[in-house]
């Protein structure tokens, strides 16, 4: 079995003691800027690449990957416990994962994170070795009108996230998708909606807007409730997962991994909308008695595992082709040039070494955050049972560190402070923020995308239905929004019937 | 408060209201971009269907409002949100004049100032220990650009 | 007005501190682009044997924003200390005068130039697809095709878009730009063949040249790339004015006092010229040049000059 032999080349590879120790300085360091919202993988790898000049490049690259890994890891610690998505995939993991910690479920939440992650990094591991060329080829596949495609059944499926009114979610989704426009335009290169303010010019940041919409919008909802003082439920429900839970998480774990396997590998965007497409399909089928957003264990295994599995699978075109599936791709590559290594078809033939030790290395990675975050929920749990009062400024100061350091850039600080208000005007409203979040993200996408196949085209929209992978997914939208607005209607209607 | 009268659900009349606002709003500055065609679609193009969608969304949000009823808007709590926000904005103003360390003092006590259950001495120690502890972590480990004492100390 | 008189007072304390032996605190280099690009890698690359000359730490800023706009208006305010210096490319420098409106900044007369670090040459590349086999193939391929192929680039106004533009006004063909956000999805959508014909950092395509996956006509430098041998300059196969690099360069505020101009030159010739250093540059497809300031004023002026005409004459606006 080569399958085999390679792994275990990778295996002998990975467990060199300088390896695995930097691996583990890889994933602590992750976790540890995953936790702070706003400093991200790319920065910190940027960063710390000059310190990886004197290693080994397969120890150099072992480490950086474990920084991007970590710091997904990270980001569902801070949105379970304090509901702070630091990046576009944590929003769904704050939705019904902030909701077990108020209830008292901190505890299972992270749990569930963490065994969702680990089960989900292995399989993917293993996907990365079976069938990594071919899987490859297929991200090469989705050319503009593909995309495009993609992101209209992302759309589709966000609708399917808000579970309060139909035509509310339709209309933050509209929202998000003009706030996204904001900056400047990738087709022509004009600024729109910037008021001639340098400081749009590269339109709003993600991590500006969680923060400011989850962040600090939530505080001022939670100091207002002054009666039901405290924020968080006092008496807390088991650390551990029961053999139930663990039946109930199975199921979502195995399809997010799925589901997030296939997605990872497509450049851009491709692992954002795994996490909300896992979602989408775990509310479908769950048979929770507890509605999603309001605490749905499904609703945190099965985008968890989605996550993880898309940010390792995101490794493919990047080791295979050399093309970066994302930003955090993208510097690796440069990384794996500054250590003499093109990265390309060449490097699974010329460096068999490096490319199994690192995909060995993934596996190890996700193992030490396990060992490393199960002892830590019950330090977790504990620590935001604190006070109320005394724990949000210290979740304001992090909210402004973190924003403040993306672009270095006080006027990010007043931006925040401006979402926290639209966010605390939505609530009152009934508005609800994720529709528009996903909007926010796949609004730019999308639009690029469109205007990018009409431009190839030559303005023949039929390029949409002609190739066959574009037609299927367009198929499958048109399928999921008869499926999401089918019980809408129904249930309109017997509302009508009720008056 | 004749509108009142009309409007049996709030929440859905002043949300209707905020879409249909920003549509338009959206639709008037994309006005003066370029629309291009639908092979060459212009910069203008897209937000203004989106605005386009916005305003249609918004009316009938508003239409509806007419029709059914809902429950009044809660009040706001003004204090809080000044408090929470306006420290925020005091941060990004300061930050850079005054360094990390102070103003981060002066955020966690301003917003740490709208709960009920402020006591100046608790802030204070809270404040100190987790500038401390910012300076330390983000500055001196993880290496992010802050100055710790700002040019405006003097130091 | 208690602020500005503190920012005075914090302006004063600058400038005698400027007086003292240069270098008492650490160097700040700003990269106005996000942490990851070439820019920044080249930046972070100098800076370990930049400290070790000056005896101070430097250390690396991005302050992204505007196509670099941002950034380089913020070193232009900063105090001609020689403790604030821009690490900048080719767009910053000679494209964004021509292409932005209201710019904050002009790169000829704001600053004190020291150097131009790196360049690194563009190259021609077709997809496997494409039936041209060079480029005077491509030309009749672009002529037959009636301005029907697609030309994809790392952004509207960025350096191989000028490239693009310069190549179809001298060889007086057409195509469709089609703008990326950054190189990397553009050379994707190129190697899958979605898109056909494009101009790219030699260093971002050699991988795929080699693999098969792209086909390369001519490099734009002015001699062939050691790394591509076989392949034709755009120069020799006549077409003169057909010379694009990418190049990277530093600059300071102006009216940096001579000694601190020179210490700091110095630190990063000391640099660039170190083999290590050096080698992690060249090994990527960087060319180092460490020019003097000189140099660079001259070869500003030309570059200024060359995509002015460019920008006008191929009508690149943002808009």
């Amino acid at each position: 079995m080569e399958i085999l032999a390679n792994l275990s080349l990778g295996f002998s590879t990975a467990f060199s003691l300088a390896n695995l120790f930097y691996c583990f300085v890889g994933v602590v360091l992750g976790t540890l800027i995953g936790v702070l919202p706003g400093l991200g993988p790319v920065a910190t790898i940027a960063m710390l690449l000059p310190v990886t000049f004197s290693f080994q490049p397969v120890t150099a690259l072992i480490m950086l990957a474990g920084i991007f890994y970590g710091a997904q890891y990270g980001g569902s610690t801070t949105a379970i416990l304090v509901n702070l998505p630091g990046e576009a995939s944590s929003v769904i993991t704050a939705l019904d994962g902030h909701a077990m910690a108020k209830r008292g479920d901190a505890g299972k939440a992270l749990a569930t994170a963490a065994i969702g992650s680990f089960i989900a990094g292995t399989i993917a591991t293993f996907l990365i070795a079976l069938f990594a060329p071919p899987l490859a080829d297929m991200a090469l596949k989705f050319g503009p009108a593909e995309y495009f495609s993609l992101l209209v059944l992302g759309l589709v499926v966000s609708i399917v996230l808000a579970h309060g009114s139909l035509l509310h979610a339709l209309g933050m989704i509209f929202l998000g998708l003009l706030l996204g426009i904001i900056g400047t335009d990738v087709n022509s290169g004009a600024e729109r909606f910037t008021f001639g303010q340098p400081w749009l010019a590269d339109g709003v940041n993600f991590v500006v807007l969680a923060m400011g919409m989850y962040g600090l919008g939530e505080i001022i909802n939670n100091l207002e409730k002054k009666e039901t003082r405290d924020v968080m439920a006092k008496k807390v429900s088991g650390l551990r997962l029961s053999w139930a839970d663990f039946k109930q998480i199975l199921a979502p774990i195995m399809r997010g991994t799925v589901v997030g396997s296939f997605l990872g590998i497509l450049p851009g965007g491709g692992a954002v909308l795994s996490s909300f497409a896992s979602y989408a399909v775990e509310k479908k089928l769950s048979k929770n008695p507890i509605p999603f957003g309001e605490g749905a264990i499904e609703g945190v295994a099965g985008p968890e595992s989605a996550n993880n599995a898309g940010s390792q699978t995101s490794f493919i075109p990047m080791l295979t082709l050399g093309i970066p599936s994302n930003p955090t791709m993208a510097i690796m590559i440069g990384a794996m040039m500054i250590h003499s290594i093109q990265p390309g078809p060449a490097v699974l033939t010329e460096q068999p070494a490096l490319f199994w030790g690192l995909i060995a290395s993934m596996w190890i990675g996700n193992f030490f955050l396990i060992v490393l975050n199960l002892p830590m929920i019950g330090l977790w749990v504990r620590l935001i049972t604190a006070p109320y009062h005394l724990m949000f400024p210290v979740i304001i100061v992090f909210c402004a560190i973190g924003v403040i350091s993306i672009n270095n850039t006080e006027w990010d600080v007043f931006m925040m402070a401006f979402f926290g208000f639209a966010g605390y005007l939505f609530s009152k409203l009934e508005c609800e923020p994720a529709p528009m979040l996903l909007g926010f993200i796949l609004g730019p996408m999308m639009e690029e995308h469109l205007r990018r196949a009409l431009l190839m085209s030559s303005g023949d929209f039929s390029v949409f239905v002609t190739r066959p992978l574009s037609a299927t997914l367009l198929a499958v939208s048109l399928v999921a929004m008869v499926v999401v607005l089918l019980p809408a209607i129904s249930k309109k209607r017997e509302e009508t019937f009720k008056e | 408060m004749h509108m009142g009268s009309f409007i049996k659900h709030p929440k859905d009349f002043y949300a209707g209201l905020m879409y249909a606002l920003i549509g338009i709003g959206a639709i008037v500055i994309a006005s003066g971009y370029n629309m291009g065609s639908s092979v060459r679609m212009g910069p203008g193009y897209f937000p203004t269907v989106l605005g386009g969608l916005l305003v249609l969304v918004g009316s009938i949000s508003i239409i509806r409002s007419f029709t059914h009823s809902g429950e009044a808007i809660q009040r706001f709590y003004w204090k809080e949100i000044f408090l929470v926000l306006g420290s925020v904005v005091l941060f990004g103003l300061l930050v850079r004049g005054l360094g990390l360390a102070l103003s981060l003092i002066l955020l966690v006590v301003a917003s740490a100032w709208a709960s009920d259950k402020f006591r100046l001495r608790t802030a204070l120690i809270l404040a100190v220990v987790t500038s401390a502890f910012s300076a330390l972590v983000f500055v001196k480990g993880l290496g992010l650009p802050f100055v710790i004492f700002g040019p405006w100390l003097g130091l | 007005m208690k602020k500005t008189i503190l920012a005075l007072l914090a302006s004063a304390f600058v400038a005698t501190a400027a007086h003292a032996a240069f270098p008492d605190k650490p160097v700040t280099i700003t990269v106005p682009f996000p942490p990851g690009g070439s820019t920044d890698m080249l930046a972070r690359i100098m800076t370990p044997k930049m400290s070790e000359k000056l005896g101070q730490p430097v250390i690396v800023e991005n302050k992204p924003g505007a196509t670099g706009a941002i950034g380089a208006a913020q070193i232009k305010r900063a105090a001609p200390d020689g403790y604030n210096v821009l690490c900048a490319s080719i767009g910053v420098w000679a494209a964004n005068p021509f292409l932005q409106k209201n710019l904050a900044y002009d790169p000829a007369k704001d600053f004190d130039l020291l150097m131009v670090a790196v360049k690194s040459p563009n190259i021609l590349v077709v997809n496997p697809n494409v039936p041209a086999k060079d480029v005077k193939e491509l030309i009749a391929y672009l002529k037959q095709k009636n301005g029907k192929v697609s030309f994809p680039s790392s952004g509207a106004g960025s350096s191989d878009h000028l490239s693009i533009a310069l190549f179809w006004m001298i060889t007086n063909t057409t195509g469709i730009h089609v703008p990326y956000k950054g190189g990397g999805p553009a050379i994707a959508d190129l190697v899958a063949g979605h898109a056909e014909v494009s101009f790219q950092n030699l260093n971002n395509v050699i991988q795929h040249i080699k693999a098969g996956k792209l086909r390369a006509l001519a490099t734009t430098s002015e001699k062939r790339s050691p790394l591509l041998p076989d392949v034709p300059t755009m120069v020799e196969l006549g077409y003169r004015d057909m010379v694009v690099t990418s190049w990277q360069a530093l600059g300071a505020p102006k009216g940096l006092p001579a000694d601190v101009k020179a210490k700091l030159h110095e630190s990063m010739v000391a640099a660039l010229k170190d083999p290590e250093t050096a080698k992690k540059l060249t090994d990527p497809g960087f060319e180092i040049v460490a020019s003097t300031p000189e140099e660079f004023s001259r070869f500003l002026n030309a570059e200024l000059a060359k995509w002015k005409t460019v920008i006008e004459v191929g009508k690149i606006t943002l808009d």
